[in-house]
């Protein structure tokens, strides 16, 4: 039964864009479009994921990383031409690159220190994004990033230019880092990811070395959020500091943390919730945070495993740890 | 079990979106208008003076019985100010609240990042604000036909602000801007602007709107020593500026391209007005343009009238307006498509903002407006007439 | 430069109650900028709405603010006290979000200024010229500043306060009130926002967003002063000034809120303890 609903699920989550276009013939771009920035954010949240859920330090640079890749990205394809997979690939390299250095230093401090730390990297590199004019163009934005075209040199060329074909392009890259995430948080890699969560000396004395783990899930992490960033800006075909300011770790932890910390479907969950459910149900923008901080507030207290936690007593089904 | 609560969630998501997508068949539906702006985050209070003025002009149109006949309805969408939110502002106006025409979207970069969807879901839109010279260079002949800009944009402005400074004698200047979109772009206008016109310019300094402290910045201009300063700052951040300006002491006049010589500032400085004597600011719009409207704002808001809201007001009833009678003279409907067409053909003689007709590249060349604050007033200097010759 | 030394005095204030709650409560409160934001708008409220003179003005934030981070520790902070320091900081953090919002609709993104009789007076010396507001928040910060280090070293809530802060668990089996300890503590850090709100608030403006960017500042500067160590905090707060002010001043405009930050991030990989050691202590 189970797999059944799985497999249907996953049938309705591809065919997405014709039961939309059945269903809310007049609304269907718009559904389309958020349906698109929630497959982005949930695979940006995945990624995020793994370093607070998985490997248990709380970073709170995420937004520099997510925009190195953006940037990166957007300079590559506008500046240098480059096709849009070799681009991809440079966004993903450079933020784990970023993140490769800063994580040496900062791992070195304590888990507050560590915190405000990244949070200082991540205040930092959106000063730099918004004054550096002569790369970023600062808040003059990089415009008329080009629309992704998939293929290699040589051979046939896909061009994603249709709202669908984006949806697909943002669902495959989901379902990427998804697997990715599956693979790296089981068997013995996530056994030794949550041995460094759960109790670090114990680890390091069973020869865990817990900064080797915490960097791995650091830069991957870091990788991960480049490559979205890269999929975002050719998406929107603009890039603006603003897109990568403090806001963005706020919506981050409120996907990962009330969604639930640590699991997959927990974040998924989160995902959904928190990007399609306030578009579609449109309230007043400045009540919508008002809203959201409330519930963050109301959920991190009471159940701070999240929504998902809170489902899953419900249906009553085992955890899924 | 869980099966049936996924179900249940997604019905219910696709039952309120559906909801939504209904329409009453009216008799004869109202012309609906979308307007986007910053309604929250850092740059709420833009889209909150949007959403007034929108308000305001929208039942004062509907009071004198609407468009021929044909009511208008307002729908708002909040870009945050980014281009990001400026897609998900446009979709939602355009699929979900169904308009006719798009007026928005007040910050530069949330202009750049909606022009490709309009373009896409062809609705027109009416730039009230975005003061970033690639729109223009966008719009229109061999670009995007779907967008129009009433408003003049930085480049515009540098070349003939500067020219009047030069014509006034000044030698040399050093030019402080806000840190975003808006500062950057004009802080670039002006640095070509002033060589064109044969104005030194001395330094280039920015700052973060909405920081408090411009004693740093003031030191250095000190020390740069320019004749004049020009300021790109808005009122909120120009009254601490002037008042620690001259607290500092400094002597050099002040030009301002903004809203420092605006009837907020003077609010902001009411204890003591004299704070901003002597400052000339390029606009184009002032308290004053419409006396009529500026009363009802008053009565209605209780604040004074702010640019934001009265741009997207103006916008409406003189270039939006006009063009829904056209297209409801010539084809009997006002739809996208026939509102674009219009609003090529949209010739205004005398909107309070001057004349409304839009080039070859979608841009309507309204007046520049000098304007000098004095003893708490606010007097218009100069009215200086644009036109694509100027750039030459 | 004078300058540095008010921004100084202004961040030190609100750091040093930040120290306090890290050392004593063991919280961390992303929340605080929001009580110097709220301090602000009650001083505004009683000087510009209701025409208090301003000592009245000054003193009502404070007062205020206080009533509010008690109310606020037996709620919020109650809950999430015996929580791991994640929660506390989303927790905090979403405090911080539901307050700067609440404080958009209910007080509108429109700017208050508050000029005092102090903030338009100039003294002029020899070419040196500073309003005398700016003198003003440099002397109370000095003396807030002297009497909070009474109070911890004479009274026995202080005294209560600093033992807290070094062992916590010892206290109760002492017989030390933890809780009203720690309700003191609240009271006393939202007090001293509200008094550098109420200080500096004539010379700039009050919008609802201030307190986000202070509280990060602040949070330099007790990471950087040594965590929870107050003495450490108020240092690196008066350091993290003169250097924004210098900076500004000398090198980029632009650039000086970056510094703040770099400050902070190579205090910590220099010395990762903090500046003054890891003493958890006041």
């Amino acid at each position: 039964m189970r797999r059944a609903a799985t497999l249907v699920l996953a049938a309705a989550v591809v065919a997405a864009p014709w039961l939309v276009a059945a269903v809310v013939p007049r609304q269907q771009r718009y559904v389309l479009h958020v349906l698109i920035f929630t497959a982005l954010f949930a695979a940006l949240a995945l990624s995020y994921d793994l370093v607070v859920g998985h490997v248990g330090s709380l970073s709170l640079a995420h937004p520099a990383f997510f925009g190195v890749g953006a940037y990166a990205a957007a300079i590559l394809a506008t500046r240098a031409h480059w096709p849009f997979l070799a681009g991809l690939l440079a966004a993903a390299l450079a933020a784990a690159l970023v993140a490769a250095l800063v994580g040496v230093p900062l791992f070195r401090l304590t888990e507050h220190a560590f915190a405000v730390g990244t949070l200082g990297l991540a205040l930092v590199a959106g000063i730099v994004a918004n004054n550096w004019v002569e790369v970023t163009r600062g808040p003059l934005c990089i415009t008329g990033i080009p629309k992704p075209v998939l293929g290699l040199p040589g051979g046939p060329m896909v061009a994603i230019t249709t709202l669908p074909g984006y949806y697909w392009l943002a669902l495959a890259a989901l379902a990427a880092v998804a697997l990715l995430y599956r693979r790296l948080t089981t068997f013995r890699l996530g056994r030794a990811f949550h041995a460094v969560r759960d109790n670090e000396p114990l680890a390091g004395a069973a020869g865990i070395d817990p900064l080797r783990y915490r960097m791995l899930a650091f830069t991957i992490g870091a990788g991960l959020a480049g490559g979205v960033g890269a999929l975002y800006v050719h998406y929107l075909s603009v890039m603006c500091p603003e897109e990568m300011t403090v806001a963005l770790t706020v919506n981050l932890l409120v996907i990962v943390f009330l969604g639930g910390v640590g699991t997959l479907r927990g974040v998924l969950v989160g995902a959904i919730l928190f990007t399609a459910l306030p578009e579609f149900l449109r309230l007043a923008p400045t009540w919508r945070l008002v809203i959201y901080g409330a519930l963050l507030l109301l959920v991190v207290v009471r159940s701070p495993e999240g929504i998902d936690s809170l489902l899953r007593r419900a249906t009553g089904a085992r955890p899924a740890r | 079990m869980r099966m049936r609560v996924a179900l249940t969630l997604v019905a219910l998501l696709l039952a309120a979106l559906s909801a939504g997508a209904l329409s009453v068949g009216a008799q004869a539906p109202p012309i609906r208008i979308g307007f986007a702006s910053a309604m929250s985050g850092p740059a709420a209070i833009t889209g909150e003076g949007v959403r007034w003025g929108a308000t305001l002009a929208v039942e004062e149109i509907n009071a004198k019985g609407g468009i021929m006949g044909r009511k208008l309805e307002a729908s708002f969408a909040d870009n945050k100010a980014t281009p990001g939110e400026a897609v998900s502002a446009v979709r939602k106006l355009a699929d979900v609240d169904q308009v006719d025409v798009i007026i928005g979207q007040t910050h530069s970069g949330a202009c750049l990042g909606a022009m490709p969807v309009v373009k896409e879901l062809g609705v027109p839109m009416v730039i009230e604000a975005c003061s970033h010279p690639k729109i223009r260079e966008l719009s229109g002949k061999g670009g995007n036909e779907w967008t129009f800009r009433v408003a003049l944009d930085d480049e515009i402005m540098a070349y003939t602000f500067a020219r009047y400074m030069a014509r006034q004698g000044v030698k040399s200047s050093s030019v402080l801007a806000m840190n975003n979109d808006f500062g950057r772009g004009a802080a670039g206008a002006y640095e070509a602007a002033f060589k064109k016109a044969g104005v030194t310019l001395v330094s280039t300094e920015f700052f973060d709107p909405g920081q408090p402290d411009y004693r740093p910045v003031l030191t250095r201009l000190k020390r740069a020593n320019p004749e004049t300063i020009l300021g790109v700052i808005l009122a909120s951040d120009g009254a601490p500026f002037m008042r620690q300006f001259r607290e500092l002491g400094l002597t050099q006049k002040v030009f301002s391209r903004g809203s420092l010589a605006s009837a907020e500032f003077l609010h902001q400085v009411r204890d003591n007005p004299k704070i901003g004597d002597g400052v000339v600011e390029a606009g184009y719009w002032v308290v004053g343009l419409d006396p009529d409207w500026d009363k009802k704002w008053t009565e209605r808001y209780k604040v004074p009238p702010r640019i934001h809201g009265s741009l997207a007001a103006i916008t409406l009833k003189w270039a939006v307006v006009p063009a829904i009678e056209i297209a409801l003279k010539k084809h009997g409907k006002a739809d996208r498509q026939t509102i674009r067409a219009a609003l090529k053909e949209v010739d205004v003689k005398d909107s309070p903002l001057g004349p409304i007709k839009f080039d070859d590249h979608h841009q309507a060349w309204i007046n520049m407006i000098l304007i000098e604050m004095r003893d708490g007033q606010l007097r218009i200097l100069e009215r200086l007439q644009t036109s694509p010759a100027l750039l030459n | 430069m004078l300058q540095g030394l008010t921004l100084g005095s202004m961040y030190a204030m609100v750091a040093a109650g930040l120290a306090l709650m890290l050392g004593v409560a063991r919280l961390i409160n992303f929340a605080h900028g929001e009580f110097f934001m709220l301090g602000a708008y009650a001083f505004w409220l009683g000087y510009s709405e209701l025409g208090l003179p301003y000592p009245v003005a000054a003193l009502l934030a404070p007062a205020v603010m206080v009533v509010f981070g008690v109310a606020y520790q037996r709620t919020v902070i109650r809950a999430i006290l015996p929580r791991s320091w994640h929660v506390q900081l989303i927790a905090t953090l979403a405090t911080s979000i539901v307050l700067t919002n609440l404080a958009i609709i209910v007080l509108g993104t429109q700017p208050k200024e508050v000029p005092t009789a102090l903030s338009s007076r100039i003294l002029d010396v020899g070419g040196f010229r500073v309003a005398w507001q700016r003198l003003l928040v440099l002397v109370s910060s000095l003396i807030i500043f002297w009497g909070l280090h009474r109070f911890v070293a004479r009274t026995r809530t202080g005294r209560a306060m600093r033992a807290m802060s070094q062992n916590r668990e010892a206290c109760a089996v002492v017989g030390v009130d933890v809780q009203r300890v720690t309700m003191v503590t609240f009271a006393l850090s939202s007090a001293l926002a509200a008094l550098a709100a109420a200080l500096v608030s004539p010379l700039f403006n009050i919008f609802p967003d201030m307190g986000t960017a202070l509280t990060l500042k602040a949070f330099a500067a007790v990471v950087a002063g040594g965590f929870g160590y107050v003495n450490g905090a108020i240092a690196a707060s008066f350091l993290i000034g003169l250097t924004e002010a210098l900076a500004g001043s000398y090198v980029s405009y632009a650039y000086k809120d970056a510094i703040a930050f770099l400050i902070m991030i190579a205090v910590l990989l220099w010395r990762p303890q903090g500046l003054f050691g890891r003493r958890i202590g006041i």
